[in-house]
């Protein structure tokens, strides 16, 4: 008994330092899994924590089932709007990038380290897929709301790129060890049969696990289980019957992520929860897994293969990749530079030992050293490297507190709070006389801890909490009633998108002749802005997205459906104008 | 760089106008902008401004809005101030009435010109406490003072 006590006194240790953690990392900008994984390490044998633990297949089995749980939560959130401008650059990314990223960084390494092209490729497998997580968490911290198209394409590449990593890594391994003997078209057929059944099972599976939970009853507590053993039972399927189970995982997890679905608030708030937790167990046990002291014996081979990694595959391969979709310069550096690795490589590190394979231990602490290497240079410089290249959109809401609602056979709304500032621009106004969005109501407004009766010709005075029901697409024009800008000086909305607002619609000729533009390279199909303006981003314009015209920038401001609604009209001041 | 006071006389700022529609609010701002100039049409300056509102609002947000034109056969540019006693709707981003609303008619070939001149007063009403002080004035001399006055003001630009 004493043993167990033992074990979960030290467990919720853990946990409580690791949570804790998070508001250290957060102030100092380090990536959070780095922390975690620190922590684990500090932990093991070689730390002050001194716990043995070697247990590699166990290790594999948690660190799979968490990385599930991690793929079906980053479903959820995916959304299918961003396909627009986000699906075919990431497929690309997450299938010919990998495998370009590989053969550059396997074929170099050998090289460099003399070693055999196989072990070369392995080594570069294993550190082959991305990790988006780490790069989102990093930005939210920071504040930073990254353009749609380089955010979008980012996060599809980290969610579809494990299935390519761990394919590669597994076919290497078994060629090694002499399960296949060549790498040829039966490479290509698994590949076709686990990436097919995988699709399959996923898509599938989560239509019938959509109707299950949309037509069972039960205590509101249970969906967020239904959906999470759904979820496993998916990868199960997938993997037994020879496909690829985080494919399946993933898949299912943009399906219920984006279609109606009972208690759906419920079910995300619990997959968050318990995508953290998986995130601490297993870069917690990877850091206890791990032997510090053999780290140091790979460090120059391991600090070879980052760099090779980092340098010139990843930015060599996401610029071929990107090719025909044509991104402006400044997003390929940065998509080309956030090649963060996380715990998928370490996971695919510890492949080799399960198969018995010679010299498994030196795949496992490579594979370690890289994902710290990438998490200290990379996930550092992440926010300054997104402000510096400007691919920061002003954050889109600023509400206080938002609780989103689940009312059965309703339209989505939400409930938001603020806390009326003395910069606020609604305070001193009479609440019955506010400006609102179409489709939003104030509930009620606090006053010193009490609720005001009828609000409707009260004026609001600072510190009232303020609760409006809103629908979340209303959300930056209710801001803008009740939150005075604060932020960055470049993102203040005026100063990002100008002072003056058009519309997607505003035909061209009378915008020429309104302030005697000239319009470069227009096309006679071009009639409008809109059209003018999808047409120079190749039909891929996202919000942020600007071109300049003699003295004036466009920029656009607002989109719905891939089209452009309104763009804001930026005056270029001229410098010799100052007196 | 033209400044503020050479656009603006004190007859052509109106202190708590009552103006009840978007349309009323240009209808008079034309005519102020009209007055000096008798050949000038203010139908003329009117049709021009409704015609760029149509491509989005001037509205600039904070209940501020600057509707602009350029026209030919003017002289120079020209500026109107209007501050309503109740804020009228003007379809601006943030979807706020607007209250206070500077309109700008320039000459055709003021093309640069004209921009500069928009970029400036956009500057002048970015700033929140200059624009409180408007908001706080009661009569068309103090108002016009206090528009001269930003210009020449301690700004060291």
């Amino acid at each position: 008994m004493d043993f167990a006590n033992q074990i979960i006194l030290i467990a919720g240790l853990l946990f409580l330092v690791s949570i804790l953690a998070s508001v250290i990392s957060s102030r100092i900008g380090a990536p959070l899994l780095l922390v975690f994984l620190l922590i684990g390490m500090l932990m093991g044998e070689s730390g002050p924590g001194g716990i043995e633990f070697h247990d590699f297949p166990t290790a594999y089995l948690i660190g799979s089932l968490a990385l599930a749980v991690i793929l079906f939560d980053g479903g959820l959130r995916t959304k299918v709007e961003t396909f627009r401008v986000g699906l075919r650059p990431a497929v690309t990314l997450a299938t010919l990038g990998v495998l370009l990223t590989v053969g550059i960084t396997g074929l170099l390494t050998a090289l460099v380290l003399d070693l055999p092209l196989i072990v070369g490729l392995l080594i570069a497998a294993i550190v082959g897929s991305t990790d988006a997580a780490a790069v989102f968490y990093l930005l939210r911290a920071h504040g930073l709301e990254l353009k749609q198209r380089v955010g979008a394409t980012l996060e599809i590449e980290s969610g579809s790129n494990d299935p390519m990593a761990i394919f590669l890594t597994i076919a290497l391994v078994e060629f090694i060890v002499g399960e296949h003997t060549s790498l040829g078209v039966g490479l290509a057929v698994e590949f076709v049969q686990q990436m097919g059944i995988g699709a399959v099972i996923g898509l599938s599976g989560g239509l019938l696990l959509q109707l299950l939970i949309n037509r069972i009853r039960l205590t509101p507590g249970l969906y967020p289980l239904l959906a999470v053993s759904g979820a496993l039972l998916l990868f199960g399927a997938a993997a037994v019957l020879e496909g690829s189970g985080f494919l399946a995982v993933y898949l299912a997890g943009i399906l219920l992520g984006n279609r109606p679905l009972q208690s759906a608030q419920n079910i995300r708030r619990f997959h968050d929860g318990l995508a953290w937790l998986a995130q601490i167990i297993m870069f917690l046990m990877l850091g206890l897994l791990v032997t510090p002291r053999e780290l140091l014996e790979v460090a120059v081979p391991a600090l070879v293969v980052a760099a090779i990694l980092i340098l010139l595959a990843r930015p060599l391969a996401v610029v071929a990749c990107l090719l025909p979709f044509r991104f402006p310069w400044r997003e390929q550096l940065f998509v080309g530079w956030v090649g963060l690795r996380g715990a998928v490589p370490i996971l695919l590190g510890l492949l080799p030992f399960l198969a018995g394979a010679e010299g498994a231990a030196m795949y496992f602490n490579i594979a370690f050293f890289v994902v710290l290497i990438s998490l200290v240079v990379q996930g550092w410089t992440v926010a300054p490297l997104a402000h510096w290249l400007q691919l920061d959109v002003p954050p889109r809401s600023r509400v206080v507190h938002r609780l989103e609602l689940d009312l059965p056979g309703q339209a989505e709304f939400e409930l938001v709070g603020y806390t009326i500032e003395a910069d606020s621009p609604a305070v001193y106004k009479m609440v019955g006389r506010l400006t609102l969005p179409e489709n939003t109501r104030i509930v009620t407004v606090v006053r010193q801890g009490e609720p005001l009766a009828d609000a409707c010709d009260d004026i609001l005075q600072v510190n009232d909490y303020v609760y409006v029901l809103t629908s979340p697409d209303r959300l930056p024009a209710l801001d803008r009633v009740f939150v005075a800008e604060h932020g960055p000086a470049r993102l203040e909305e005026h100063v990002f998108f100008g002072d003056f607002v058009l519309n997607g619609e505003t035909d061209l000729d009378d915008l020429a002749g309104a302030y005697g533009l000239d319009i470069p390279d227009r096309k006679d199909s071009d009639r409008d802005l809109n059209s003018y303006l999808l047409r120079l981003f190749k039909n891929q314009a996202v919000v942020g997205d600007r071109v300049r015209l003699n003295n004036m920038e466009f920029v656009v401001r607002e989109m719905d459906n891939g089209q452009i609604t309104r763009v804001g009209l930026k005056i270029r001041r001229q410098a010799g104008e100052k007196r | 760089m033209i400044k503020i006071a050479d656009l603006i006389t004190p007859e052509r700022v109106v202190c708590d106008a009552d103006v009840s529609s978007k349309k009323r609010g240009l209808e008079l701002l034309s005519e102020l902008v009209a007055e000096r100039d008798s050949e000038l049409q203010s139908t003329a300056i009117f049709n021009k401004l409704i015609s760029r509102e149509r491509l989005g609002s001037t509205g600039l947000g904070h209940g501020v809005a600057i509707p602009h034109a350029r026209i030919e056969g003017m002289p120079s540019a020209c500026a109107a101030f209007i501050k309503l006693r109740e804020g009228i709707d003007f379809d601006a981003f943030d979807q706020q009435p607007v209250d206070m609303l500077f309109s700008l008619v320039v000459p055709e070939h003021f093309t640069d010109e004209h921009l500069q001149i928009l970029a400036r007063l956009a500057e002048m009403f970015s700033d929140v406490a200059f624009c409180r002080q408007l908001r706080d004035c009661t009569d068309d001399t103090a108002l016009h003072g206090l528009l001269v006055q930003w210009d020449s003001g301690t700004r060291g630009d």
